[in-house]
């Protein structure tokens, strides 16, 4: 960002440098942790996932089965590992598309203002208020159930989240005094955009970015319901608990477990998103 | 003048939004496999009956056909019959509409009660132990499926302590308030999770920009500068997001309405779409669009109160 | 004369069995969660078991099921007598029963009520009084029904929810220009024959009966019954809560306890785990058409069907689905429909049998195939991922497919499947119906399945006029015989209605057909 004449950029902050590896360190950790697991679960996961054992049915954790069994015999600790290679596909897949068209419409949409926000403004309203049970079901009869198909019709919504953030915030960027010098310079509209504007507006966004990956494995247990998300006998946190719900009481370990997984990445998400939050305004 | 102007175009503008979902969920209802008959019937679906069944409601007709009749009536008031439930969608909409209104509001105050002042604590301790008790807090609420938290808080606070009942709607305004705190709650953890992460993320940006310095250099005092300038303009966004995900509740509180027993609207969208009840669907969609288009332009009103650059 | 039946002979039976009975007391309304909400409560135009299974409580029929579901008990009427010939049938009305709003029950709302049941234009539930001919008064406190040709269901039939008591006058009065109008208008207020009459129903929420103070029926005690008060109905559609309601005591009974919970409940304190025989079954079916999508289909290979159910383990799917609860099906009927035969499992597990015949039949390294399920039906995925196990051992990959409930209805009817799970419970105490729907290919091509047997199809033909109950129970077992051994269906598990009722609640019976049956329902006072 160094080609930014000191006019048009806002006052530099001192970098905390004490403050920021942190919450990044840790957040990526922990992420990192979850991409190796996602990615080679066999090496960690002691039973083959989709393997059931009648004899086993039920069976509390013991050094056997550290997580127990669920009602199939099959073991909640293979599961678990297992289902981070479909959870972290479901955090990155079905929310990197919606951020980056969200991001590119929303800063058109809210550098040009006027006419295009209104209209903007109106597809928001019709995509938020369109029933997205309906869509999902549409979308299931006509392509089949499965994962792709739930990063489509969640796509579909999810663009206008990423879209409305960036706009609001753009549209405030615009009327501050460096984006007048950039125009007064006789930078382009899509340099002031995208080099100038949208670094300063991107932030919520971004942060907004991780706590939707969260929000995107919680959705999958609830399409989990709709069929639409991971299908049996594959192993996902979200199915996992859902199928733990007649047995909180009598066996809290197939619910609790994937639960426990659930928050632990999506701590890492929200933690990392903190230290990208902090790294975009300080480093800008 | 300004204020009211930009309301009457809004409202003017809903129009052409409401026809074009009006279009998009006709056809699309229609484009789903099956239809009431077989819907409802299941395997005792015979064709005889399913072919008359059909006529009797006019779904032999040819689509346009099907449309221009669907428009005529919506044009005199008449949003038609639910096909299994045999009642007017007018009067199912006024049942169910409301319900889930009150949900979402008390679900939107307890998330702001639980996340302004949280997220403020949180940013002006930034890095401290209160900043990363409450956001650990509010990440493991973010986390747990609804359906799971509602049935912790039915077990702990329902069956257990016998403080509220456990699920159902209730008789009577105050008796249906406390009907709904359960489930209001649920919904709201994960919508205070969302609003304290942008809220936080928001006042430290503010506070990191110049004109606070500014304001600090002028001499105002601390506080001032904080509810004034900081608060002000961090939520901005966050009112922006409230929006949206206020927005989607409306809609989407399927399964913290089925958890909780209560009879709200997104149950029966989910059943009508389930059953291919085409008429409530319509309807229901045609009333929820209205309701969120209605929260949008509040919020935008919102936002340009609070931050005049925003208003044109 | 026939299956002639006396009012003083069953009121002597059942004083019989009331004496070893706790002495009841009267009063107090049951709360009852319901996992769905009713949709429309008219007998003759209702859809679903929603309905279907609490309509008895509004309105009777002239004859009662008994509570094991398969015998006859006098409801509206007292009497009744099949001509020798079985064209016809007399009934006799029962004296000074009257509607709930005190209007009395006339031979008019009876022939009235009757052919509208039996009217085609009416529902979908006509059918089952298909040889009904015409119904004329009899004197004036008595009825005959006239037949087309014989049929050994017609007692049966009139105690099926849609052949149910309607008063004519009040009814007619109602506003609305086609019958469907007024039924339409008549259910806003609805004035019933049954034990209970509608009060209010906010929909999707409760639903409020109250006693039918003008009800023919007397208790234990002498006075009329019902014993209760009233019934409330809450819509409580999520099973932990429902069974949460039920333990934190705000409610007093609660249906359809999901499996895996029964055991808890049955240890729980103060509640009586109630598993009432039912005629319900579980299935996979099959299309057996010879191509699907252009595709030889190796399901129509009847020895590849009967390895694939050889190698079904049902004792392990009846643990892992139903926790125990359900039973192995030994015929495609459940045990529970009359001249059901057949003992013991139809196919059980034996995976050498189930090599050698994928062997014979030519698919020795199995196949790839697919089974559309009910999206989020826990039981059914549950069939369908132990079977996808257990059919891997004799090579089938089998792919499942969730779907809802209306795109899978449209799938099989067109014919676009290849395997799907399915469920039947019986609404006629006899065989006709599930083999009408299963076996008799003209109906619906059994179940979809495009499986035919000219030779099954001619016995059930005749076994519906045949009145010689030896006969037909012969050609029952026959249909059964060629339907078990080659149809189209894995008969996965029988199992019973799960109830569960707090220990105050006494006399509840859901009969095997799944009637909810309040009428003799009472709690204990506090």
């Amino acid at each position: 960002m160094t080609a930014i004449s000191p006019a048009a950029q806002p006052r530099r902050r001192r970098i905390r440098v004490a403050r920021l590896p942190l919450t990044f360190v840790l957040g990526g950790l922990i992420l990192g942790i979850s991409l190796i697991l996602a990615v080679f679960p066999s090496i960690f996961a002691p039973y083959d996932p989709i393997a059931m054992d009648y004899n086993a049915i039920l069976a509390p954790p013991s050094l056997s089965h550290f997580f127990g069994t669920d009602s199939f015999g099959r073991d909640v600790f293979a599961r678990v590992i297992h289902a981070y290679t479909v959870d972290m596909q479901i955090a990155i897949f079905a929310t990197t598309g919606p951020l980056i068209v969200g991001v590119i419409v929303g800063a058109l949409v809210g550098y040009a203002g006027g006419l295009t926000e209104t209209l903007f403004g109106r597809v928001v309203d019709a995509v938020i208020s369109f029933p997205f049970l309906v869509l999902v079901i549409a979308i299931v009869a006509v392509l089949g159930p499965g994962l792709t198909n739930m990063y489509i019709a969640v796509g579909v919504i999810d663009w206008v989240f990423y879209g409305r953030l960036v706009a609001g915030e753009v549209k405030v960027q615009k009327r501050l005094d460096y984006a007048d010098a950039g125009r007064a310079m006789g930078y382009t509209p899509a340099r002031i955009i995208f080099r100038h504007l949208l670094p300063n507006a991107i932030t919520p966004a971004i942060v907004y970015w991780m706590t939707d990956m969260a929000l995107a494995i919680l959705l999958g247990s609830s399409l989990g319901y709709l069929g639409l998300g991971a299908q049996p006998p594959a192993a996902e946190w979200g199915v996992q608990i859902a199928d733990g719900k007649n047995f909180m009481s009598t066996a809290w370990w197939i619910s609790v477990f994937p639960g426990v997984a659930i928050v632990v990445t999506g701590l890492g998400f929200s933690l990392f998103g903190d230290g990208l939050a902090e790294l975009l305004r300080t480093k800008r | 003048m300004a204020l009211l102007s930009f309301i009457a175009r809004r409202l003017l503008q809903l129009i052409p939004t409401l026809a074009f979902i009006l279009v998009v969920i006709f056809v699309l209802v229609r484009l789903l496999p099956g239809d009431p008959a077989s819907a409802i019937l299941g395997d005792r679906a015979r064709d005889a009956d399913v072919v008359r069944i059909n006529a009797e409601l006019g779904l032999d007709q040819p689509l346009p056909v099907q449309f221009l009749v669907f428009v005529k009536n919506i044009a005199t008031g008449d949003f038609g019959n639910s096909i299994h439930l045999k009642v007017s969608v007018a009067s199912l909409i006024a049942d169910r509409l409301p319900v889930t209104l009150m949900l979402t509001i008390m679900a939107a105050l307890i998330a702001l009660v639980l996340s302004v002042p949280l997220a403020f604590v949180a940013a002006t301790r930034r890095g401290r132990l209160a900043d990363n008790a409450i956001r650990g807090s509010f990440q493991v609420g973010l986390s747990m499926p609804v359906f799971y938290v509602g049935l912790i808080l039915l077990t702990v606070f329902g069956a257990q302590l016998h403080w509220f009942p456990v699920g159902g709607f209730g008789n009577g305004f105050f008796d249906q308030l406390y009907h709904l705190f359960l489930p209001a709650l649920t919904l709201a953890l994960s919508l205070a999770a969302i609003l304290m992460r942008n809220l936080r993320a928001a006042i430290i940006g503010v506070v990191d920009a110049e004109y606070v310095d500014f304001a600090r250099a002028k001499g105002l005092r601390s506080r001032v500068i904080m509810t004034r300038h900081v608060l002000r303009n961090a939520l901005i966004s966050t009112i922006n997001l409230f929006g949206l995900q206020v927005g989607t509740l409306l809609g989407g509180a399927v399964i913290t309405e089925t958890v909780f027993a209560i009879p709200g609207a997104g149950r029966l969208m989910i059943e009508s779409i389930y059953g291919r009840d085409y008429p409530v669907v319509q309807g229901l969609t045609l009333a929820l669009a209205v309701v969120v288009s209605l929260t949008f332009l509040l919020t935008d009103i919102l936002q340009a109160w609070l931050d005049p650059r925003v208003a044109q | 004369m026939r299956n002639l039946v006396t009012a003083a002979l069953t009121a002597a039976l059942l004083a019989g069995s009331a004496s070893a009975a706790l002495s009841v007391e009267r009063g107090g309304v049951l709360h009852y969660g319901r996992y769905a909400d009713s949709l429309f409560l008219d007998p003759v135009l209702n859809d679903a078991n929603v309905d279907i299974w609490i309509l008895s409580n509004l309105y009777d029929t002239l004859i009662l099921p008994t509570d094991d579901g398969k015998g006859l008990e006098p409801g509206l009427a007292t009497e009744w007598t099949v001509a020798d010939d079985g064209l016809s049938v007399d009934l006799t009305l029962r004296k000074g029963a009257m509607f709930s709003d005190g209007s009395p029950i006339t031979v008019d709302d009876v022939i009235w009520s009757l052919k509208r049941a039996a009217n085609p234009d009416n529902g979908i539930w006509n059918f089952l009084l298909g040889s009904v001919e015409d119904v004329v008064a009899k004197g004036d406190d008595g009825i005959t029904i006239k037949l087309k040709h014989t049929d050994p269901a017609i007692l049966p039939a009139l105690t099926v929810f849609n052949t149910a008591i309607m008063p004519k006058k009040q009814f007619e009065a109602a506003e609305g220009d086609t019958d469907a109008e007024k039924a339409k208008a008549f259910a806003e207020h609805p004035v019933g024959s049954g034990p209970f009459v509608l009060k209010s129903w906010q929909r999707g929420s409760t639903m409020t009966l109250v006693k039918n103070e003008h009800y023919w029926d007397k208790g234990e005690d002498g006075k009329p019954l019902p014993y209760l008060d009233g019934i409330e109905f809450d819509l409580l559609p999520d099973d932990a809560t429902r069974i949460l309601k039920l333990q934190s005591g705000e409610i007093d009974g609660a249906e359809l306890i999901p499996y895996a919970r029964v055991e808890e409940l049955k240890n729980a304190e103060g509640i009586d785990m109630e598993l009432f025989p039912s005629t319900r079954v579980a299935n996979v079916i099959m299309n057996v058409r010879p191509q699907v999508d252009g595709k030889d289909n190796p399901l129509s290979n009847e020895k590849v069907r009967q390895g694939m159910n050889y190698a079904a383990n049902k004792q392990a799917i009846i643990q892992i689905v139903t926790h125990g609860v359900g039973t192995p099906m030994s015929s495609y009927m459940s045990s529970a429909t009359p001249l059901h035969t057949g003992e013991g499992a139809v196919y059980p597990y034996d995976l050498e049998k189930a090599k050698a015949l994928m062997k014979e039949a030519g698919y020795e390294d199995g196949f790839s195939t697919s089974i559309l399920i009910l999206a989020g039906s826990q039981d059914e995925i549950g069939s369908a991922t132990a079977l996808q196990q257990m059919w891997a051992q004799i090579g089938i990959k089998l792919e499942l497919q969730q779907v809802d409930n209306a795109t899978r209805t449209q799938k099989y009817r067109d014919g676009e499947f290849t395997m799907r799970a399915g469920a039947w419970t019986d609404d006629i105490a006899d065989p006709n119906e599930i083999t009408s729907y299963y076996v008799y290919s003209p109906n619906i091509d059994a179940v979809h399945s495009g499986w035919k047997s000219e030779k099954a199809d001619a016995l059930f033909e005749a076994s519906q006029k045949e009145v010689d109950q030896k006969k037909r129970a012969e050609q029952y077992a026959e249909i059964q015989k060629i339907y078990n051994a080659t149809g189209p269906i894995i008969p996965l598990y029988e199992t019973p209605y799960p109830v569960a009722l707090r220990d105050k609640v006494h006399g509840f019976l859901q009969i095997p057909l799944g009637n909810n049956v309040f009428r003799a329902a009472w709690m204990d006072k506090q």
